[in-house]
């Protein structure tokens, strides 16, 4: 297996798709902490007295030093999760593509086995990409706090959700793997993958804001179903009033994760290469 | 002839029983079952459409079988504990990633295989692609390719070759090293199954033939037998300037006699040391004398004729 895995990695390596998405995903980091700057300055000036009194809560809850630094360390996460999606996408469907995928089972008729390797490897590559980011979020993050005055904070909250950013890191790649066994087409898989994430979490968002105003605020709990929104509830760094808990949207996320990865496998092992 | 074929080998066996494959409501493959014995080259023939690509993609479990099963040693391919070891494979030319150097396309076989990474320039020299070796495959013409594919089928020194028209897109000198290569391997004791268009070709490379059409056995057995089947009356082409004469002497020992198109008499039913005889003995100028055996070529058309044709 670990000879697998292995495999899998030198296949990424001796191709151009890692580093094209590393040069994509350096500029897109950087105009996430220019935003997120601004966010941050925006939200210690805030006062809470200006805020709509429904929305006061939750604005002072992600106002908090904690959910500011969570927020600052966990920055790019938003096209961070996207690239590693894509990654995982590329790690199967370049097979079909580029026909390897006929060598790849006569070297390893084993097709469970041929899955759960690109599932491996694509979580070293998606926990390389969020090791790299994150270390940068720390040189960056408490640089920005000092500018908008608030003291750096290390404390337990803020490395939860560095750490869960690092799962969500995880589990998107591995829906990247599953989507990628699901619509075997590169240009398909690509797409749906882009659209179901951005257009996913805008869509679902503006679906669940009207939903609520409509049905009452329950139907924000619904967001957890999103995966896209899931993923970032879970690392908002603190519970937010009136949204689901950060645990709810870790399950769930694992939860669709095993699902996609499974249903990689199983499509994998029937499927004709002809 | 050699140790692979006077001891009995079995463990690098080929055996096809019953296999089908059904596409839609399409039978590419039907109810095909044939051997295919170590130490021997086997040609596997069929024209286009006949379902030969799909046996062997059976063969290999890429794609799984409607009914039936296929054997190697006597192990479904999907069971084998070390694939590369035993069975190697050159299916179309085109697997390898198009951004990826020939010698990391062998690498990665390597790794996943657990052989030894030096395995790649053995193999790559052994098809004489070295000095390509750090070239990017979209950079490789088709022989190129088809050479690379040979060199990964090698890597775990396997008994058992399995090849799909590897010959397309090879120039004369690489078609004369592929047939050379692949009748040493079989020499060696190996099994070699090599699917193919080209029956002149296969006629020089093959021992044995299994001729499919319409995803059927239409005949299977050594070359010469399968030929001599067909066609036991050798023809002799003969050329004389008193070629009516002969014609009526020749018609005296019950042979039938054609005249073609440039005037050569066409003799069957008599060989040719018979018409040399019966010219002496009429004194009849003879000018030319030729036997000319029916080929693999005649005989793959004869059998195939009405089964042909795109399905
Ligand atoms: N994936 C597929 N889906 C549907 N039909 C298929 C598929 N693969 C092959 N066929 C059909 O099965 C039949 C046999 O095809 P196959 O490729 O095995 O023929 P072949 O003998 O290799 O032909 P060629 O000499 O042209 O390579 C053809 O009629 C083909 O159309
Ligand atoms: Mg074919």
């Amino acid at each position: 297996m670990s000879n697998l895995v292995r495999a899998e990695l030198v296949k990424i390596r001796t191709t151009s798709t890692w580093w094209i998405m590393t040069l994509i995903y350096l500029p897109l980091w950087g105009i996430t902490l220019a935003f997120n700057w601004l966010q941050t300055d925006a939200l210690t000036r805030t006062r809470l007295d200006d805020v709509p009194a429904e929305q006061s809560e939750a604005v002072g809850a992600v106002a908090q030093p904690d959910a500011l630094a969570a927020n600052l360390y966990t920055n790019g996460q938003f096209f961070g999760l996207l690239m590693v999606m894509l990654l995982g996408i590329v790690v199967v469907t370049g097979e079909f593509f580029h026909q390897t995928v006929t060598t790849t089972f006569l070297t390893t008729p084993r097709r469970s086995a041929v899955v759960l390797a690109k599932l491996a490897a694509t979580a070293c590559l998606a926990l390389i990409f969020w090791l790299v980011t994150t270390s940068a979020n720390l040189l960056a993050g408490p640089a920005v706090l000092e500018v908008v005055g608030v003291s750096a904070q290390w404390g337990s909250a803020v490395w939860e959700a560095v750490v869960l950013n690092g799962l969500a890191y995880l589990l998107w790649a591995f829906f990247g793997v599953g989507l990628g066994t699901l619509i075997r087409s590169q240009l398909g898989a690509t797409v749906t993958g882009i659209l179901l994430y951005l257009g996913g979490t805008i869509g679902a968002l503006t679906v669940l804001v009207m939903a609520a105003n409509r049905f009452g605020d329950w139907i924000n709990n619904l967001q957890l179903l999103v995966p896209s929104l899931a993923s970032a509830l879970m690392t908002t760094g603190v519970d937010i009033p009136g949204e689901p808990p950060r645990w709810a949207g870790a399950a769930v996320l694992i939860g669709y994760g095993l699902l996609s990865g499974l249903i990689g496998i199983l499509i994998m092992r029937r499927r004709d290469v002809s | 002839m050699t140790d692979g074929r006077s001891s009995p080998n079995t463990t690098g066996e080929i055996v096809v029983s019953r296999l089908t494959k059904i596409y839609g409501n399409a039978r590419a493959v039907n109810d095909l079952s044939f051997r295919v014995e170590p130490g021997r080259v086997t040609g596997f023939l069929g024209p286009n459409g006949a379902g030969k690509t799909t046996t062997l993609r059976m063969l290999l479990n890429l794609v799984t079988p409607t009914a039936g099963q296929a054997t190697i040693g006597g192990r479904r391919y999907a069971d084998l504990t070390d694939p590369v070891r035993h069975v190697g494979a050159v299916l179309e030319a085109s697997s390898a990633h198009k951004g990826r150097t020939g010698i990391n396309h062998l690498r990665v076989i390597c790794t996943a295989a657990g052989l030894p990474r030096s395995r790649a320039d053995e193999v790559l020299t052994q098809v004489g692609l070295a000095p390509a070796a750090q070239r990017k495959f979209k950079g490789y013409s088709l022989g190129m390719k088809q050479r690379l594919g040979i060199a990964a089928a090698m890597l775990g020194d396997p008994r058992v070759l399995i090849l799909d028209e590897p010959a397309n897109g090879l120039d004369p000198e690489g078609i004369r090293w592929m047939r050379g290569f692949l009748k040493s391997l079989a020499a060696e004791g190996r099994t070699v199954l090599v699917s193919s268009h080209l029956l002149s070709e296969m006629q020089l490379l093959a021992d044995d033939v299994v001729i499919i059409a319409a995803g059927r056995l239409i005949r299977q057995g050594p070359v010469d037998r399968v030929i001599g089947s067909m066609a036991q009356t050798a023809r002799v082409r003969v050329r004389s300037p008193q070629a009516e004469t002969l014609r009526a002497a020749l018609e005296q020992q019950s042979a039938t006699v054609d005249v073609d198109d440039q005037g050569a008499l066409l003799v069957r039913g008599v060989d040719a040391p018979t018409i040399g005889r019966v010219a002496l003995a009429a004194s009849v100028e003879l000018h030319e004398l030729a036997t000319e055996r029916p080929d693999l070529e005649g005989v793959f058309l004869e059998l195939t004729a009405g089964k042909a044709g795109i399905r």
